[in-house]
This record gives C-alpha cells, sequence and structure tokens, in this order.
C-alpha cells in the first residue's frame, strides 16, 4: 500500500573487478550439428559464461519481471564496481528501462583481467549505492511538493542488492559496516539539503557468486537487523542457473509478486499443422491476484461445486537444490476463449503480468496470441474461469474474476424507479450528445488559454451544452426539427465565428420561411385529444423555445447576442394585440398584470407552461373560430402599446414591453376569459374605476349620515 | 455487502426483564423487538442487501440463509426457540462458513451478533476461547479475524454497567479487536426496556445501515440517485496520505468514452415514477450506444457508468468505482488528460466511428511484446545461434533475416559482456564457409567471412566495432543487384 516502501528504490551493485572474469564452468554447446551434416566436422568447444556475465544477465532479468509489471514508480538504479564506480542510470523515468541499460552495460564490457586487483573492490559501488539512495527521486519530489508542511511524510527507504563474490563472511561484515557507516555519514550530509534525504530504512541484500564445482566461503544468513537503518541478508550462490532462479524468488519477494502456471494451452506444431500438443506457461504477477485461493487455502474451507473446478491447485513444486529454494506456483486450468464478455462485469482487478521465461516459445505464442489475437480463433481474451488473460494497449493483465455468488445479483430493472415509467425520453438525442462529448487524451499539461486542465474543458463543455436540453420527447418542438438543427449546434459553441452566426440567421429566415408557407410543425400531442393546438400557437410555441435556448447562451459572446437579436426580430409578432383590438379596452390592464409577472417566470416556467398550454388548447376550442381569424405577419407593424399606466405599475425596459408576450401570459390570458364566463364577475370589479373598486360601500349607505363625496347619497 | 445476524437463543436470553406496572418481557423480546426494527427499516431503505439469520447456543444453526426477503427473517425470528449455553466460538466458525460458501473470501460482509453478554461458562465460553487463543494449532484456529473483510456489531441487550461486572465487556472489546477492530460494541443505556433497545439499534441504524444518495449531475441535467452498496472510504497510502478517502455525494459525469462493482439504485422512490429522471435517459442512451459514462468521486477519484442486464433482460445503471488515483485504468491515460474532442485537430474516433484514441499505448513497451533476448537458460542462446545458422545456409536469400539475428546476438553478447559467444560465433560462420556446397551462390561465402570477421572484431572490444548501437551492414558484392536480398538494412 506504501507508496515509498523499500521497494520504491533499488539500487544494483555488481562487481566489475577483475575475478569476475572467471568462468562460471556452466559449459553451453552452441554447436548443434545437424545429423545430416556431422560427418567428419569436429564441433565447436562448448562456450561458458563468465561470473560477470552471469551476474550481468540475471540482474537483467531481475529488472525486466520489475519494468513489466511495475512500468512506472518502482526505480531502480544500476552501479558497476571495480576501480571506481561507474553509474549507469539515475532514478529518472525515462531512465527505467531494460534497453537504457544494456546500452550502458555494453560501454561497460566484462571486466578487465589486466586491472590491478588491489585498487579493484565492490566498496567504491557501495558507497556510491548509499549516496544514490539519499538522492530524491521525481515521485519523491512531487509527493513532498503536494504534501508543503506534511513533506516529512515522504518517507525515504531503499534496498541496495550488491552481486558480488567475496572472499569470507568476514569480508561480508566489512561490506555491512561499510555500508553502515556511509549509510550514517550520509543522512547527516542529506539532513541540511533540499535535493537529498536522509535514509529511514535500507535493506542490503548480498549476492554472494562463486563458479560451479567450488566451495562456498561465504555462509548464506537470514535476515538480521544490524541497526534501525540498515538490515542484511546474504545469499551464496553458484553462478549459472541457480543465479538465476535466486533472483527469481527474490524479485516476487521484494515486490509482492506471486507465480501463476497456465497448464494444457493448446498449440499448433509448425510442422504438424493439424495436431495441437499442450503446454504450460508460467506467470509472475501481483500477489493480490492470488487472494482468493490464499485466503481459502489458510482457513481450510472446502468450495461447493459449483466453483471446485474453477479453483486452482496450490501446490508446491521445488527443486531439491538448496539454490533454486523453494517455489510456488498456482496451477491453473486453460480453457477455450469465449467471445463472451460478461464474465469481465465481475472482475475484481487486473494486474500486470510477466512471463517467466519470455522467449521460451510457449511464453512467446500465448503473448503473442493476446497481443495480437491471432491463431485461428479470434477473440482476444483467453478465460480461466476464475481468472482472465487479456489485453489492453499492448499490456498483458491477469484479470481476477468472482467465481462466487455476486451481492449485485437481480438488481432492480430500471424501469421501476422514478422516472421509469416515462417512455418518449430522448434517447437517441442523447446518444448523439454523449458522442459530441466523448473524451480522448491529450498530451500531458496540454492547459487552455484559461488554464484549464482537459477535463475541466470537458466539464465546461457539458454545462453549456446541457444549459437547455430538455429530457423528453413531448417537452420540446425545437430539437423535434430538422430545420433547427445548425442553429442549436452551433449556440452551444464556446465561440462563435460570423460564419456560424450566418448559419443561425439563415435557421432563423428558414423558420419564418416555413411560417408563412404553414409548413406543420413536430409539436407532440401526447396528452391532449383531438388535433393539438392549432398551425400559430405551434409556431408560437417553437419560437418560445427557440428563444429560451438561445437566451441561455446569451451571455457566451458579442455573437451569440446577436442572434438572439435575429430572432426577436424575425419572430412572428404575438397575437395579443390583434385580439386586444377586438376586444374591449377593459380586459387589458388585467392581461397587461399578468403578462408582466409571466415574462419573470416565463425562463424557469417554460417546460410547465408547454405541458399545461396542450391542455388549456383543448378546453379553449370554443376559441377557435375567434382566434382563427388571426393571421400573423412578420411584417405586421410593430405593436402599439396604448394601455394606460398605473401608478403603482413600474416602467418597463424597452425591450420587455417590445418583446413577445409569453406562452404564460397567453394561457392565463385565456384561462382567465373561459373562467370569466363561467361565473359572475365580482360586483366590486363590476363597479370598479381604473380597477379599483372603493370598499365598504353599504357602510356609508347604511349610517346614511356623511355625504358620499360624489354625492349620491340619498339620503 | 452482506449482513449476517448472530443471534443469541442460550437460555440466558429468556432472563426477565423486571419493569415496574408493565407487562414482563424477556431479554429475547427486547431483541426480537430491536432486529424487527432492523428489518423494518432494511425493508423499506436497503432492500438490496442479502441478510441471514443464525441462531445459537451450544451448536448454531442457519435459520433463513441470505436472502431480500425481511418477511423471511421476521417469521424466522419470531419462531426461534431458546435452547441451552452460549458458545461463540463455534457460532462463528458457522458464520466462517457461510459466508466463504456464498459469497467467497474477498467480499466484506457486516456481522451483527445480538447477545445478553452472559458469554458462557467453562469449554466453549468466549472467556475459555480467549484464554487458549496461543495454544492451538493449525487445524483449531479461533475463527476470527475472518479471511474476509468483516465489521464486527455487538448489540448487547444489557447495560455497560451490567457487562462491566463481570469480564464480559473486556471479551467483547478483545473480541472486536480480534477481528480487525472494525465495528462496535452497542449497549442499552438506562433500564431495559422497548425504548432503550429501540435506541440502541437505531443507533446501529445510523452507523451501518444508512442508504447512500447522492446527485448524479451531467452539467445542468442532474438526478438524485441512491448508491447500493454503499461505497466505503479508502485509504490509500498511510504513509503519505492517512486519511481515508470518501465519496462526495455530488457526483459529477465527466462524459463518454466507448470502452464493477457498485449498484446505481434508483428506484426507492416510486412516486415519481412518472416525471422524466435523468437516469433513466442516461441509462437508456448508454445501452443504445453501447457507450459507458466516466463519473468522478472526489479528487482523482473516479468511475464509470454503464448498462448493466441481468439475464431476465432487466437493466439498470451500475456503477464501478475505480482504485482512486489520477490514473486508474493504464490505457485511458491520466484521467485530468482526457477533453473533449471537439479541441483536437480532428475527430479522434473518425468520422465514421472506425477509429478510437483508445487504448492509449504505454510509452515503451513490456517485454514481451519485444524481441528481448534472455539466455539464462541454454537453450535460449543455442535457439538463437540455430537461428543464425539456419539463415546462413540459406545465403544469399535470407541475407536479412541473417544480419538481423546476427545483429540482435551480437547486441546481447555485448551488453552481457560475453565476447567469448562473439568468437564461437565466428568460428562457426567461418566452419560454415568451408562447408558450403559447390553450387552455392558465390555471395554466400562472402557474407559468411565478412560476419565472422565483424563478430571476431567486435568481440576485441574495441570501441570502433564494439559499439552497442553499431550494425553489422551486409557486405556489398558485386552479386547485390541480382539475389535481391541482400538490400541495405
Amino acid at each position: 500500500m506504501r507508496m515509498f516502501s523499500v521497494s520504491h528504490k533499488t539500487v544494483f551493485v555488481v562487481d566489475h573487478c577483475p575475478y569476475m572474469t572467471e568462468s562460471s564452468r556452466q559449459q553451453i554447446e552452441c554447436d548443434m550439428l545437424t545429423k545430416s551434416r556431422a560427418q567428419g566436422v569436429i564441433p565447436l568447444a562448448p562456450v561458458s559464461k563468465s561470473l560477470w556475465t552471469c551476474a550481468v544477465e540475471c540482474s537483467m532479468e531481475y529488472c525486466r519481471i520489475l519494468y513489466d509489471i511495475y512500468p512506472t514508480r518502482k526505480l531502480v538504479n544500476y552501479i558497476v564496481s571495480d576501480s571506481e564506480f561507474h553509474i549507469l542510470n539515475s532514478w529518472r523515468q525515462e531512465d527505467q528501462s531494460v534497453q537504457e541499460l544494456m546500452t550502458a552495460l555494453a560501454a561497460v564490457g566484462p571486466p578487465n583481467p589486466r586491472e590491478d586487483p588491489e585498487c579493484c573492490s565492490i566498496l567504491h559501488g557501495l558507497v556510491a549505492a548509499v549516496e544514490s539512495l539519499c538522492k530524491i527521486t521525481e515521485y519523491q519530489h512531487e509527493a513532498r511538493t503536494a504534501l508543503v508542511d506534511l513533506a516529512d511524510r515522504v518517507a525515504n527507504r531503499g534496498r541496495i542488492i550488491c552481486l558480488t563474490n567475496a572472499k569470507s563472511d568476514t569480508h561480508v561484515r566489512m561490506l555491512e559496516d561499510c555500508v553502515l557507516e556511509t549509510i550514517q555519514e550520509q543522512n547527516k550530509l542529506a539532513a541540511g539539503s533540499d535535493r537529498l534525504m536522509p535514509i529511514q530504512q535500507c535493506e542490503l541484500v548480498l549476492v554472494h557468486i562463486y563458479p560451479q564445482g567450488d566451495d562456498t566461503l561465504v555462509s548464506d544468513r537470514p535476515k538480521k537487523e544490524i541497526s534501525s537503518v540498515l538490515s542484511s541478508e546474504v545469499h551464496s550462490v553458484r553462478a549459472g542457473r541457480h543465479l538465476a532462479s535466486k533472483l527469481n524468488v527474490l524479485v516476487q519477494q521484494h515486490f509482492d509478486l506471486a507465480s501463476t502456471t497456465i497448464t494444457n494451452i493448446p498449440m499448433k506444431e509448425e510442422q504438424h499443422a493439424n495436431t495441437s500438443a499442450n503446454y504450460d506457461v508460467e506467470l509472475l504477477h501481483h500477489r493480490d491476484a492470488h487472494m482468493e485461493f490464499i485466503k481459502s487455502g489458510f482457513s481450510g474451507v472446502s468450495f461447493t461445486t459449483r466453483c471446485q473446478k474453477d479453483k486452482g491447485d496450490l501446490h508446491m513444486a521445488g527443486s531439491t537444490s538448496r539454490d533454486s529454494g523453494l517455489k510456488e506456483t498456482v496451477t491453473l486450468k486453460w480453457c477455450t476463449p469465449r467471445t463472451n464478455s460478461v464474465e469481465l462485469h465481475y472482475c475484481t482487478g487486473a494486474y500486470r503480468i510477466s512471463p517467466v521465461e519470455v522467449n521460451s516459445r510457449p511464453s512467446s505464442c500465448l503473448t503473442n496470441f493476446l497481443l495480437n489475437g491471432i491463431f485461428t480463433f479470434t477473440p482476444s481474451e483467453i478465460i480461466v474461469i476464475s481468472h482472465m488473460l487479456s489485453c489492453h494497449g499492448g499490456e498483458i493483465f491477469l484479470h481476477m474474476l468472482n467465481s462466487t455468488r455476486s451481492t449485485l445479483e437481480d438488481p432492480p430493472s430500471i424501469s421501476e424507479g422514478c422516472g421509469g415509467r416515462v417512455t418518449d425520453y430522448r434517447i437517441t438525442d442523447f446518444g448523439e450528445f454523449m458522442r459530441e462529448n466523448r473524451l480522448t487524451p491529450f498530451a500531458d499539461m496540454s492547459l487552455d488559454a484559461a488554464g484549464r486542465p482537459p477535463i475541466e474543458r470537458a466539464k465546461a463543455q457539458l454545462e453549456r451544452h446541457t444549459r437547455y436540453w430538455p429530457m423528453i420527447i413531448s417537452q420540446t418542438t425545437i430539437f423535434n426539427m430538422q430545420a433547427v438543427v445548425p442553429l442549436a449546434n452551433l449556440i452551444v459553441k464556446d465561440t462563435m465565428t460570423e460564419d456560424d452566426v450566418l448559419t443561425c440567421q439563415k435557421t432563423v429566415y428558414n423558420l419564418v420561411d416555413m411560417e408563412r408557407k404553414n409548413d406543420p410543425l413536430p409539436i407532440s400531442t401526447v396528452g391532449s385529444r383531438g388535433k393539438g393546438p392549432k398551425r400559430d400557437e405551434q409556431y408560437r410555441i417553437m419560437w418560445n423555445e427557440l428563444e429560451t435556448l438561445v437566451k441561455t447562451h446569451v451571455g457566451t459572446s458579442e455573437r451569440h447576442q446577436q442572434v438572439l437579436e435575429c430572432i426577436i426580430a424575425c419572430r412572428s409578432k404575438p397575437p395579443e394585440e390583434e385580439e386586444r383590438k377586438k376586444r374591449g379596452r377593459k380586459r387589458e390592464d388585467k392581461e397587461d398584470k399578468t403578462e408582466k409577472n409571466g415574462k419573470e417566470l416565463e425562463e424557469k416556467m417554460w417546460t410547465q407552461d408547454s405541458d399545461r398550454l396542450k391542455g388549456a388548447m383543448e378546453r379553449e376550442k370554443e376559441d377557435q373560430s375567434e382566434s382563427e381569424v388571426i393571421k400573423d405577419s412578420p411584417d405586421s407593424p410593430e405593436p402599439f402599446n396604448k394601455k394606460p399606466r398605473l401608478a403603482t405599475e413600474e416602467i418597463q425596459p424597452l425591450e420587455k414591453s417590445k418583446g413577445p408576450v409569453s406562452l404564460f401570459s397567453l394561457w392565463t390570458n385565456r384561462i382567465t376569459q373561459a373562467n370569466s364566463r363561467k361565473h359572475q364577475e365580482f360586483a366590486g370589479r363590476i363597479n370598479s374605476v381604473n380597477n379599483k373598486a372603493e370598499l365598504y360601500q353599504h357602510l356609508k349607505d347604511e349610517n346614511g349620515l356623511d355625504v358620499h363625496e360624489n354625492g349620491k347619497a340619498t339620503r | 455487502m452482506p449482513t449476517v445476524v448472530l443471534m443469541d437463543a442460550s437460555l440466558s436470553m429468556t432472563r426477565p426483564v423486571s419493569l415496574e406496572g408493565s407487562e414482563e418481557f424477556q431479554r429475547k423480546n427486547l431483541a426480537v423487538h430491536g432486529l424487527t426494527m432492523l428489518f423494518e427499516h432494511m425493508a423499506m431503505n436497503y432492500r438490496l442487501e442479502f441478510t441471514a439469520l443464525v441462531a445459537f447456543s451450544s451448536l448454531w444453526e442457519l435459520m433463513v440463509p441470505f436472502t431480500r426477503d425481511y418477511n423471511a427473517l421476521q417469521e424466522a425470528l419470531s419462531n426461534l426457540e431458546d435452547f441451552d449455553k452460549t458458545c461463540l466460538e463455534l457460532a462463528l466458525q458457522g458464520v466462517s462458513t457461510i459466508m466463504q460458501q456464498e459469497w467467497g473470501s474477498a467480499c466484506p460482509c457486516q456481522l451483527v451478533l445480538v447477545t445478553d453478554g452472559a458469554l458462557g461458562i467453562g469449554r466453549g465460553s468466549l472467556r475459555h476461547s480467549l484464554a487458549t487463543l496461543k495454544q492451538r494449532g493449525e487445524d483449531k484456529k479461533f475463527p476470527l479475524p475472518f479471511p474476509f473483510p468483516c465489521k464486527l456489531y455487538i448489540m448487547c441487550i444489557s447495560n455497560a454497567e451490567e457487562l462491566q461486572t463481570t469480564d464480559a465487556m473486556d471479551n467483547l472489546e478483545q473480541l472486536l479487536i480480534l477481528s480487525g477492530g472494525e465495528g462496535q460494541i452497542f449497549t442499552m443505556e438506562g433500564p431495559l426496556c422497548l425504548k432503550s433497545v429501540q435506541a440502541m439499534f437505531g443507533k446501529l441504524i445510523e452507523q451501518a445501515y444508512m442508504p447512500f444518495h447522492a446527485v448524479l449531475r451531467c452539467g445542468h441535467l442532474t438526478s438524485d440517485v441512491q448508491v447500493f452498496p454503499r461505497p466505503e472510504p479508502v485509504m490509500i497510502d498511510e504513509e503519505v496520505d492517512p486519511v481515508p478517502k470518501h465519496v462526495l455525494t455530488e457526483a459529477d459525469e465527466v462524459g463518454a468514452g466507448t470502452t464493477d462493482e457498485m449498484e446505481e439504485d434508483t428506484s426507492t422512490n416510486q412516486m415519481a415514477g412518472k416525471s422524466p429522471n435523468f437516469c433513466v435517459l442516461l441509462h437508456g442512451s448508454l445501452k443504445v450506444e453501447g457507450m459507458v459514462a466516466l463519473v468522478q468521486l472526489g479528487p482523482d477519484w473516479y468511475g464509470m457508468l454503464y448498462s448493466q442486464a441481468d439475464s431476465k433482460k432487466k437493466s439498470n445503471l451500475m456503477m464501478s468505482l475505480f482504485e482512486p488515483g489520477p490514473e486508474p485504468l493504464p490505457w485511458l491515460g491520466k484521467v485530468s488528460q482526457l477533453g473533449p474532442i471537439s479541441d483536437a485537430p480532428e475527430n479522434p474516433y473518425g468520422e465514421d466511428d472506425s477509429k478510437s484514441p483508445f487504448p492509449v499505448q504505454p510509452k515503451s513497451k513490456r517485454s514481451y511484446a519485444q524481441n528481448v533476448t534472455v539466455w539464462i537458460k541454454a537453450s535460449g542462446l543455442q535457439t538463437d545461434v540455430q537461428k543464425i545458422l539456419r539463415n546462413a545456409r540459406k545465403l544469399p536469400e535470407k541475407t536479412q533475416t541473417f544480419y538481423k539475428e546476427l545483429n540482435r546476438l551480437r547486441k546481447a553478447a555485448l551488453a552481457f559482456g560475453f565476447w567469448e559467444l562473439l568468437k564461437g560465433v565466428a568460428e562457426l560462420l567461418e566452419r560454415e564457409c568451408t562447408l558450403l556446397p559447390d553450387s552455392a551462390h558465390p555471395d554466400a561465402a562472402f557474407q559468411l567471412s565478412h560476419a565472422a570477421q565483424q563478430l571476431k572484431l567486435a568481440s576485441t572490444g574495441d570501441s570502433q566495432y564494439a559499439a552497442f548501437e553499431h550494425n553489422i551492414t551486409p557486405m556489398l558484392t558485386d552479386f547485390s543487384g541480382g539475389g535481391g536480398g541482400s538490400d541495405r538494412l
């Protein structure tokens, strides 16, 4: 769990002194003569690796596995030591690759056997390793900068793996003492520096390498605390495959890895294309991928039959050799890939893998299959029931699948919940909306002019795009109209070009044209009986909605404002004016009041308006003969405001009095009219003057004492 | 997170509670009353939780297996019989088995232990179990801590003073520590009566069974949601960042991308069934388009929303939480670097959705995706040498592959300081040259001796010939034009 554990920094110190040129005495026959050519040819003498070659290739293997499974955050610093130390790379992330190290190693070359052994020592390297551990890594720096005052929470720990040929146990002790002393010295130095950190904990892993057939002069010793900062362990290993398996065990211990062997993978033979043989491949990965096995293994609980076959057997397979150590691997049986990826839904973790024998034929067959999805079967996943191997972007992951019952089973259907019974969601439109708002990776630190990272720009875009977004079809007219699409797409943009404005204006003119031609609009008739609203009402609804949409973006820029102005200028004039002319002056004042209220509410109330409007329209059928006479035209003159003003009424802003009557006011207006016919008007209102009725008139009549101000008193 | 209710059915639970002037209750009645309250709460607000009821005394019995049917649990509770003495260890063993059989060992669970605090006497008592904790073999280990993560809530039908007169409280505290420390011991305050048992279970509900309500937000489109199971706080690095991370209740949907374990339950409020809800719209479109939506749960914490259908054609909006961090899925890159496609110079998905910017390729290839050279096993080295020899015999047709393999071997040998191998392979090539049949193309001999000479030069370590980046190129001969195989590498 801890980011800055001992595994954050690993220093390899490899002995480059003349004695490392000694042969490992493990001979490799590389001249494998084929039978047909064997006659009369003397085979070449076998080659053997030097101690140096063994040390280098095993340490490279350690790094290969490490980098495969932890591409970042686990860092290696490689140092070789002879008469001086050579640091082959730095803690920087870009220096962390096997390629990088191989190039540097080639430049160093094998040790020089003619160098003076007296001048050469592993000590130079060990001192450099301690110094290197004090150097801050970019991750440590980042964490310290982020925490500011709590920077001391960022720990500095590390591990030194020293591959050498020691002379004796006393020599080993001398090396340990030297490391401890250096740590103490360096810690003092680091305390006063910004770029250095004192070492809190250091693990020294000394691997003594000796040639095959020799007796070891150094004894193995398990980990022991030398001081509070330093612990040390000694491994005495024969060069060659013993060293390789030792380092393989170490990399697993150091980085919490575990091994899985996939057995019975069917593979076709090149020579016999119609038969297939079964192979095993061993993979390393984080040990959490075995969580289920480890736990059930310890608790001794037997699994139900359902998952019995899914469960791998935890078995121990080890060689008897002391050096190779015990090898623990979970065996999982291969099963045929399935195209169905439902299994992934219960995936509880994905872990990077590294094959143990990366260039063996079965391994590379399996990895290539996963990387490319070639072979005879097409799906790129291989399911091992309890686990699944799958590749994402050039990396293979072992997925842990939940093979037991899931607590998520039988979830309720979304249709049982809130809004589940609504049937006219704009599913397709929202799909289109999602496509437009899809995400894509941008280069690091690509901030925009306002300093926003890409993700914030994505959120800002969502905000703009949803300012007016009705969720159901019956709530909207404009989004059901192909003719509005160009405007609707452009108006949500952060910046509009001159061309965009023109396109929007064209859209508006187009709508005006449609209206003149009396084209039908896709107004929803859901919830209303009969034909629905009349054509001119439809256009009014449409214009109002369009205005609502554009108004939400009006603050974005001058050009957005221009679009709104265009709509206001072009849209049909509300019929109220004409209606008013026909109806008596009496009602006008009331109308005006409702209009004013309606305007303020307009934006918020829009959706409800249109809903209620539909119902209201139904009830208003009796008015049809009246309204049918009215015909709007954009060419009609500006409405003339003749209403008498009430003393209490505020002077309305110019564009408000000029603007169209809102649907809300239109509707209240009609309701009031309809209602007024159904009941007797209040006596007070009938007798009112300028909408003001005098109260308690009867008191005056009854008392008969005071003379009425207008002299109407009867007595 | 499934719940196991472990109900003490020992005889001591039938002890009457002395109350003046009212009906006589047993402790068991109080316990049943409290559990009824819990079940009613869950049926109302937490109805997707699976609950099992286990009764125990000296033996244990699974009364109701894991279910969402709270009536069944209620019924079993009211038919509960009285048994003999308390033996908690066996019961806990039983709980462990039941849990693992049903949910495996990775699923976290909540255990509600209801007891009067009389924890048995002699063998099988909790006191005895705890005293002998360290003298057990592997096969008789105490069941706590469970192999699965567990929160232990101990509901004592007795008050703290009563428990403290014996060592019951100490034992229960020790039990809680053994289980991993997550959970709490609840005791009754004041006299043992219906009111105080209600208060105690009320606290449990508040602590462990409050529904998780949140707002899902996509710009101006919002929806109130309930998330089930509750997302639990997460500790990322106890050293650098020792404060557990909580899911913010204002979830921000960030955007959609075409590419487990939380369920979004929106079905609590039936009354609002008819007014449009953003969740339903989102779910419908995600399902139709086959997309997932990225959702932000807190600073540097993300998840995804998608439509999940079970086999019965019912589908719902699911939310999977990623591990907290800036880059939860390596193949998406850093989440903060994901931006709207409108900012890209051209649509990375292509005009006809034929492409995708995902998966993001890692900066460096993994070892298995490149042709690495490993000679740990002799067979690895032998294969590489054989490959060169095989190609050597097919010169000049295989000139390119021959030099490619030769250079690969050369590079590795130089890096490993394995100069002896270079000399050996040079000798092999020279011998191949002498063995060439009369019918061989004259170019073959030239190339073989050229390659052998270059390897020998490299094996001296001379910086001119042993540079790692240097490649041996085919020798330009008069025959080069004819074969067509000896193009420059």
